[in-house]
């Protein structure tokens, strides 16, 4: 334990020094207030949520026990899903594991010290935002104080169950898969996230708890609701012991928690022994890089960018090869899919044909919002491919800089280099959900042309300030997305869509109504509409071009000290 | 081929070059040594473009590189102290790219590549990924790279570290040969024999200020010493600086 302790140390200061740099602590602050903002934002849903829950007569407690195993489930899940990825690159791709294994230390004291490291990376973040949920519950329910204690104590399992079954299933699949490539393991990490993501959403059934009108009697619809979970998931055992606190019975509790515990404790030696077993072997495994040739293919992407002049087109082959053959990248676009799928999924069980209200109101409201979400994703696809891929030039910047080319013209091939690939992902996004929404064809084309002005300008703005807080010594460039230059992406990027969707949606709105009525513009509508698309986009144009300036600058500023 | 002006660097309080003035011309191999932390990396990334330099300016063949970074850089084979590449490119794949940014022709890029690599013995393994090079392979893939366009000025930092003695004995006639034909080389080493063996002129440098300048002979006379070697010049000027 000592050792692993040790292990652990650099870890700790390298966080401490950080958090002396002056600037950190306006940067605390900004995150700190959004945090809990995001925080109090959860609470207050949640809360609301069960105060109308329990004004329903009668089944308002099966409703709420409902939503309190959907939520532990989907909290169990998430925390496998963020421990399979944290484990991945903790165990087996950090930049510090060839230093660590030539320790005089064992291989399992390694993996202890790195597998604490990310069951706390994995779970730190899921636990925060779950603790409202659970806050707003004991509120509602005016629950003792024994129920808060129980939040931690059925939380805390639930994270090393979570993580141990997760580093358990990491150090097999390393193992067993017979290539010496990550990528292999990769694929097949993918096949198993899969699987659980489509096991959550057949164990919850959402549809059925928005629906009640497809039961055929309210009998049934309750029996639904009651029916018992599934005992031998932990997030069962949690909900056990979190709804017998609710009601005060500790001792019930407290069984549960103790079920919890012992998995949890057997879990942890298990793994331990596991990696006693294997961990180096597969590290080792891990190491050795494709050393295959690789001639087969070679020239196709010259030839394909043939049309570009010499120094454009050196980079652009190099940033596709270079993209297609980091394994780091293939995990993140895994879970971009999860997110598209996820995405379209809502929009497939939407109940719109049921809705009462059938009005053009609600119609323009939401493909208004269809595009928003489709904005969404195109903000997260681009933190998290775009915005790295300047500091993920890492050490080798120094070519770049030697280079004979400006680093203008570096930035904007980076920049068109993401542009085509996200704009052709925006587009068929928007184009399936709002089939799916059945739009207009007015707010069809307008969607489609909208995003194709938003693309460039967030994806500008993810190169330009990308650019502009580089993190060349980071271990894991995907993360520089957390910094501060990702939350200004992030926050100015969500503005920049807001600003676009609240000024166009005014003049449509207009439009409509005047549709409807069938009356003529008047002058000054028909100004205001015009004015107020052709700010959008002036804005856009500016969002285009301001961000990649900015990022120019700094970064000459950066090396230029 | 070379002019530094009043050239300055510094980070913070510390002046890693302070006021250096050094003129070197066509077709000289120029030695460049010092202690650990003279900054020699640091002038040579500011003759590379990497770094600006906080006063003086750098001209390279008449073109001064805060005014047209790119075409003074286009003249430029930069080799660094550490073999930093695009780990998922192929040698060969690196060595295409390096000459797509440098615009070489294709029949230049064939004819070249197939001599180079086979000079630095690099030729059965340039399929495959930079990633499972050694460190000596990885620099002279680097080496390999920087000559691949035939640049007027190769400016290299410690061109000898991670290679074998037969690469070193190579790179060596290799630089001498490249100096005959006319090219210019700027190389800081700690390697004095080599200093002393290939080298026509030679630059010390300490604390960012360049001691002393001049032919090996030059230099014996400047720390008044008769019949020593350049190491004892070496410990001699940087000596006498510390102790002033
Ligand atoms: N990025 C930097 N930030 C701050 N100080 C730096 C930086 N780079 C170099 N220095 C400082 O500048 C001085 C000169 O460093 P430089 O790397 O040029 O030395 P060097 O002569 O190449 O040394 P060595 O022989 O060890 O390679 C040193 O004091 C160093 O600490
Ligand atoms: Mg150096």
């Amino acid at each position: 334990m000592k050792q692993a302790a040790i292990l652990l140390n650099p870890r700790l200061l390298s966080f401490r020094n950080k958090g002396f740099a002056k600037d950190r602590s306006i940067r605390l602050i900004i995150f700190a207030g959004i945090g809990i903002s995001f925080w109090a934002g959860i609470f207050a849903i949640c809360y609301r949520v069960l105060m109308y829950f329990q004004r329903v007569e009668g089944i308002g407690n099966i409703l709420a026990y409902k939503l309190l195993s959907m939520v532990l489930l989907i909290f169990f899940s998430l925390l496998i899903f963020s421990s399979i990825l944290t484990s991945l690159s903790n165990l087996y791709m950090s930049k510090d594991l060839t230093l660590v294994h030539s320790l005089p230390v064992p291989g399992e004291k390694i993996f202890l010290a790195k597998w604490i490291e990310s069951t706390i990376d994995s779970s730190w973040m899921v636990v925060v935002y779950a603790i409202p949920v659970f806050i707003s519950y004991g509120i509602v329910f005016k629950a003792g104080p024994f129920f808060y204690i129980d939040i931690a104590l059925t939380l805390f399992p639930l994270c090393i169950i979570a993580s141990a079954l997760s580093s358990i299933m990491v150090l097999l699949i390393v193992i067993i898969l017979p290539a010496s490539r990550i990528r292999s393991v990769f694929v097949f990490l993918c096949l198993v996230l899969v699987v659980i993501l489509y096991m959550t959403f057949r164990l919850l059934r959402p549809e059925r708890l928005v629906n009640p009108e497809n039961f055929a009697s309210l009998l049934s619809y309750l029996n639904n609701l009651s029916a018992p979970s599934y005992p031998l998931l932990p997030s069962t055992w949690a909900f056990d012991s979190l709804k017998a606190a609710l009601i005060g019975d500790a001792s019930c509790s407290l069984f549960n928690v103790a079920l919890s515990m012992s998995c949890a404790a057997f879990l942890i030696f298990s793994s331990i022994l596991i990696a006693r077993a294997i961990y180096f072997k597969g590290f080792s495994k891990s190491q050795a890089s494709m050393a295959r040739p690789f001639q087969h293919k070679k020239e196709r992407l010259d030839k394909l960018f043939s049309f570009l002049s010499g120094p454009t087109k050196s980079f652009v082959v190099k940033e596709i090869k270079t993209f297609l053959r980091d394994q780091a990248q293939w995990s993140q676009i895994f879970l971009i899919g999860a997110l598209i799928v996820i995405y379209t999924y809502n929009f497939s069980v939407l109940p719109i044909e049921q809705s009462p209200i059938k009005s053009v109101y609600l119609q323009n409201l939401l493909s208004f919002l269809n595009v928003a979400l489709a904005a969404f994703v195109l903000i997260s696809v681009t933190a998290r491919f775009a915005f790295p891929s300047i500091s993920i030039e890492g050490s080798s910047f120094w070519i770049v800089r030697s280079a004979p080319i400006p680093l203008r013209t570096f930035l904007w091939i980076k920049f068109f280099i993401y542009l085509f690939p996200l704009l052709i992902l925006s587009e068929i996004l928007i184009v399936v959900t709002n089939l799916l929404l059945n739009v207009t064809p007015f707010m069809m084309y307008l969607s489609i042309i909208t995003l194709f002005f938003l693309t460039p300008g967030v994806v500008s703005l993810g190169i330009g300030l990308g650019a502009a807080y580089p993190d060349f010594n980071s271990e894991n460039p995907a993360h520089t997305v957390t910094g501060f230059g990702g939350l200004v992406f992030m926050i100015i990027s969500a503005a920049y869509i807001g600003a676009v969707i609240v000024l166009e949606a005014g003049p449509v709105y207009t439009i409509f109504m005047s549709g409807i009525r069938n009356e003529n513009l008047s002058y000054f509508q028909l100004l205001w509409i015009i004015g107020s698309f052709f700010t959008a986009f002036l804005i856009s144009m500016l969002a285009i071009i301001l961000p990649m300036r900015f990022g120019e600058k700094r970064l000459m500023r950066g090396f230029f000290r | 081929m070379i002019d530094l002006i009043n050239l300055s660097k510094h980070f913070g309080n510390i002046k890693a070059v302070d006021i250096l003035n050094l003129s070197v011309s066509s077709g000289e191999l120029f030695g460049f040594i010092g202690p650990n932390g003279a900054g020699k990396t640091t002038t040579i990334q500011m003759i590379g473009g990497l770094l600006a330099p906080t006063e003086g300016s750098v001209i390279i063949d008449g073109i001064d590189m805060a005014k047209e970074p790119e075409k003074a850089k286009k003249k430029i084979g930069l080799i660094p102290d550490r073999p930093f590449l695009y780990e998922k490119l192929t040698g060969m794949e690196f060595l295409k790219f390096t000459a797509d940014l440098y615009e070489v022709s294709e029949e230049a890029f064939l004819e070249n590549t197939e001599k180079i690599l086979n000079m630095f013995s690099l030729i059965d393994r340039a399929h495959e990924l930079i990633e499972s090079y050694s460190h000596g392979m990885k620099q002279r893939l680097i080496m390999s790279a920087a000559l691949l366009h035939e640049p007027l000025l190769i400016v290299v930092d410690e061109p000898m570290v991670g290679l074998d003695p037969r690469g070193i004995k190579m790179v060596k006639n290799l630089f001498r040969s490249l100096v005959a034909k006319g090219t210019t080389i700027f190389m800081s080493t700690h390697t004095l024999r080599l200093a002393e063996d290939v080298c026509d002129r030679i630059g010390i440098i300490n604390n960012g200020k360049l001691i002393a300048t001049g032919t090996i002979n030059e230099l014996k006379h400047t720390a008044q010493i008769g019949e020593a070697d350049l190491e004892e010049v070496f410990f001699q000027l940087t000596e006498e600086e510390i102790s002033l």
